[in-house]
């Protein structure tokens, strides 16, 4: 063999192998099982079956679905409402500032997102900081239930994925030239005017990206649903979560993972038609 | 050039070391324990480190199905020991799961009291051994709450919006929601279960929370007034709350008895024996009904336990109340009844 | 007006994300074990977490953990950039398109697709099963940040060096992978915060004698949280702050040597 296609091999084996075994083996294997039959708790039998699929389509599961996105969307447009008005008034600061700025972002992030959320725990139950402020000060008299409901798991999904939405906005927003803005208001442009004809259509490809990095964890961070909703309600994450761990019907969660992953990939499809770029969304 | 050898340089010792960690691990004798969270106190399993040179890797779940999930997508011979309740038992030896008990290993074997031996679920004992028992039971925070309350029924008072803390547990609470309405606790009849569906939807409004592992916390924080939860978390919770009242309510408990069990394949089984042998000590079981008192299976240990204990109605749970409670049963393929009625729930 | 408004709304921000941590940071030095109210000043806990052997366990696992895997995915991500750069073979369409599945599917997808897969090959949960579903999710992100570089990189260099007579490893040791350097490091970075962070994917792959401190912290949210665990997070915390300091630094300093420029 020649040395060239040694190197070849170095340099490609290691890709081939690992595209091969931990992403496509994985996914075949989820899509194979999602047409299995469960047999009485636990076991798979290898048959060919689409009855997994048509009880994804029962209403109660069709309802989980429902919920999960709007959680989902909900939480991408709170981030979005966050992190526009954050970049631009970051954007406005001198570059060293905004360096600093932008690495304190991240810095609650460099723990667990698990402490982070024992963290909100800790403010948000009815014996929690928050309210024994609140209480004190005597602003309310009876305390407020700020979790175990929609605001607390709300709370925990976009304090948890924020960053996924500043990070890919602010570099889009650093790259508009300054001239435009100076110029858009030398022509008497309202401020309205300016962000909406020249910021949103600049950050467009950011914005996509936030997005789609905000929208489809939310999908299935369970975990958040658990703690700090007090495990009430149902997305696809607990779904999931359920069908592996607690009823044990494989072919059934494999079966609602696929539909996930056929949603993710639709959402990556529009977001390809609109011309975002598949390497930005790595660079969170 | 010196940069990269002086990085390779640093990532091999890294590697090394962590490699050394890992292997170091394996050179000590270990028992992979998979139990309820909340159930042995960490200071009883130290010291049962330091008593037989053995390492626990102690690892918990919160539901006889989680239990049943993580033992089966395991490797045979992943753990060595696990805890499950009545009708998990009976689902496992069905399957096949289990390793029959050499009841000789174990030395501490006849303190167990024999009227909890020889239930329905493993008749001779073939396949495990009482741990201990637990019911469910109503507690609630009388500060708060004055009215009284006697059954499930009483649950549904529009008072107690969004005051409720359940167990996560779809058997027991679908299982209790068919109790209040005076079905049988195991039916797959699906009327009933419909029923019982429509009960529990009226009830929503007044959970706060379902939490399998701690319910307690939510009366000790007194985030939530009433809970249906486990005896011996409304005893810890009374611990903390002296304001606490527990309340069994007339159509009955559910119970269930926790039993040590070694799956199939198990690698280290003598180690698995050395460890329930030693939980059956009576002082060893003491430590651990002392700090979660559910009701004691062990009649060397219950002549230790003192007034607080046994005059605890949620702690050593009356006889009547075992009489009149209901055991889970496995109901086979129409589980998947309780599942989907639980996601409805939900 | 708009600058003070401004500033105001920035501080906002930053009070909603440090908020859950400091509180975290306060209790671990509160007398009282509830972490309801603030009672009084002690270390106490700091002493309690030396004896938490447990605790320190989960520590030690995430940590081996997230180096092993940071350092292998590097290694692997860098080599496979480059690859891919330089090479073109059939599938090569397929393979780039499949290295973007995870980082864009629901974590919970990949950890039960994993979590089969290792059923269905017989492997044993618990470390090695945990560090390889790591790997697998940071991959994808080292390639990426190392391609970013390689696109801008000029290949005359190499090609120069080869017509001098260099051999392909001393090209790739010596030029390339000292030009891909910032992308390497941030790629790692990358990495290394990834599986610090992750707790859905371990939740699904690890097995007994493979608790790290996330999940150590989620089975103990549910039981009841020690103040130690609060310690351990300030501690923690402490060393990333160094650290980040540390490279805000160097790079601000950067930053304004160019100014001069």
């Amino acid at each position: 063999m020649s040395n060239k296609k040694i190197w070849k091999i170095f340099f490609l084996a290691p890709i081939i192998i690992y595209v091969a075994l931990l992403i496509a083996l994985p996914l075949c294997y989820i899509l194979l099982i999602s047409f299995f039959k469960s047999d009485y708790y636990g076991g798979m039998i290898s048959t060919f079956t689409i009855q997994n699929y048509i009880d994804v389509f029962d209403q109660v599961y069709v309802s989980v679905f429902l919920k999960s996105i709007l959680i989902a969307g909900i939480t991408t447009i709170i981030c979005i409402l966050i992190s526009y008005p954050f970049v631009i008034a970051v954007s406005h600061k001198h570059p060293r500032t905004q360096k600093i700025l932008m690495t304190l972002v991240m810095v609650p992030f460099l723990t667990n997102s698990l402490i982070r959320m024992y963290g909100w725990l800790v403010l948000l139950r009815k014996s929690g900081v928050i309210n024994q402020v609140l209480l004190g000060t005597g602003i309310i008299s009876e305390p407020l239930s700020l979790m175990y409901n929609i605001p607390g798991i709300l709370i925990g999904m976009v304090y948890t994925l924020l960053p996924f939405m500043i990070l890919p906005l602010y570099s889009s927003v650093s790259t508009i030239e300054p001239y435009l803005l100076e110029a858009a208001s030398d022509l008497g442009a309202s401020k309205i005017k300016t962000f909406f004809k020249i910021i949103v259509p600049q950050t467009l490809p950011g914005l996509f990206n936030g997005s789609l990095m905000v929208f489809t964890p939310a999908l299935g961070y369970f975990f958040i649903i658990d703690i700090l909703g007090g495990g009430k309600m149902m997305i696809l994450g607990n779904l999931i979560k359920n069908q592996f761990l607690t009823a044990r019907n494989w072919p059934f969660g494999a079966a609602i993972s696929i539909i996930l992953v056929l949603i993710t990939s639709l959402i990556i499809l529009a977001y390809r038609k609109l011309g975002g770029k598949m390497d930005d969304l790595g660079g969170a | 050039m010196k940069k990269v050898m002086k990085i390779s340089i640093t990532i091999g010792c890294i590697l090394g070391i962590c490699l050394l960690s890992g292997c170091s691990k394996e050179t000590n004798q270990v028992v992979n324990v998979l139990n309820w969270s909340s159930y042995i106190p960490d200071s009883v399993i130290r010291e049962f480190e330091k008593e037989t040179g053995l390492q626990v890797n102690y690892s918990t779940y919160s539901s006889n199905e989680e239990c049943l999930a993580k033992v089966s997508s395991a490797k045979e011979g992943t753990y060595d020991l696990i805890f499950p309740s009545d009708y998990m038992i009976e689902i496992m030896i069905k399957r096949e799961m289990l390793e029959p008990l050499e009841q000789n290993k174990l030395q501490n074997i006849n303190n167990i009291d024999s009227f909890y031996l020889n239930q329905s679920f493993d008749p001779e004992n073939k396949y495990s051994i009482p741990f201990v028992m637990a019911s469910t039971v109503i507690a609630v925070n009388r500060e708060h709450i004055s009215d009284d309350i006697t059954s499930y029924q009483d649950l549904l008072n529009e008072n107690y919006r969004n005051n409720i803390t359940l167990i996560d547990d779809q058997r027991i609470i679908i299982g209790i929601a068919l109790l209040a309405n005076g079905y049988d606790m195991n039916t797959v009849n699906e009327e009933e279960l419909e029923i019982a569906k429509d009960w529990l939807l009226k009830l929503k409004p007044n959970i706060k929370a379902f939490d399998s592992d701690s319910p307690k916390n939510f009366l000790i924080t007194e985030e939530s007034d009433i809970a249906v939860l486990w005896n011996a978390e409304a005893a810890l919770a009374y611990q903390e709350n002296h304001n606490i009242e527990f309340i069994y309510p007339v159509e009955g408990s559910a119970l269930s008895m926790d039993n040590f069990a070694i799956p199939k394949g198990a690698r280290n089984q003598e180690a698995a024996y050395q460890f329930i042998d030693y939980i059956l000590r009576a002082d060893v079981m003491e430590k651990i009904i002392k700090s979660y008192p559910y009701k004691n299976v062990n009649q060397a240990t219950q002549s230790l336990l003192g007034p607080d204990y046994l005059y605890n109605i949620a702690s050593n749970i009356p006889t009547s109340i075992i009489e009149n409670g209901f055991y889970v049963k496995n109901i086979g393929e129409s589980v998947k009844l309780y599942d989907k009625l639980w996601a409805e729930i939900k | 007006m708009k600058k003070i408004m401004e500033n105001v709304y920035l501080i906002l921000v930053f009070i909603f994300l440090f908020l859950p941590i400091t509180v975290l940071i306060l209790f671990s030095f509160n007398t009282s074990s509830l972490n309801i109210v603030f009672e009084g000043f002690t270390l106490h806990w700091y002493q309690d977490l030396l004896q938490n052997r447990t605790l320190l366990e989960s520590l030690v696992n995430t940590l081996i953990v997230a180096g092993i895997s940071t350092i292998v995915s590097t290694a692997i991500g860098t080599i496979s950039a480059y690859g891919l750069h330089k090479y073109s073979f059939k599938g090569k369409n397929l393979v780039n398109e499949l290295l973007y599945i995870p980082v864009v599917i629901p974590e919970i997808v990949l950890g039960i697709a994993l979590l089969s897969v290792y059923t269905l090959l017989k492997l044993e949960l618990g470390m090695f099963t945990l560090i390889l579903a790591h790997i697998c999710f940071c991959i994808p992100f080292v390639i990426i940040s190392v391609r970013s570089v390689l696109e801008g990189m000029d290949s005359h260099i190499e090609e120069v060096a080869s017509d001098l007579g260099a051999s392909r490893f001393q090209i790739f040791t010596k030029i390339t992978i000292p030009m891909l350097m910032p992308g390497i490091l941030s790629g790692a970075q990358l990495a290394l915060t990834l599986s610090l962070d992750d707790v859905v994917i371990s939740y699904f792959t690890a097995g007994p004698g493979a608790n790290t401190l996330p999940l150590q912290v989620y089975s103990m949210i549910k039981t009841g949280i020690t103040p130690d665990v609060n310690a351990l997070i300030t501690i923690m915390l402490g060393i990333v702050f160094i650290l980040l300091t540390i490279s805000t630094v160097v790079q601000l300093r950067r930053l304004k040597k160019e100014d001069v420029r």
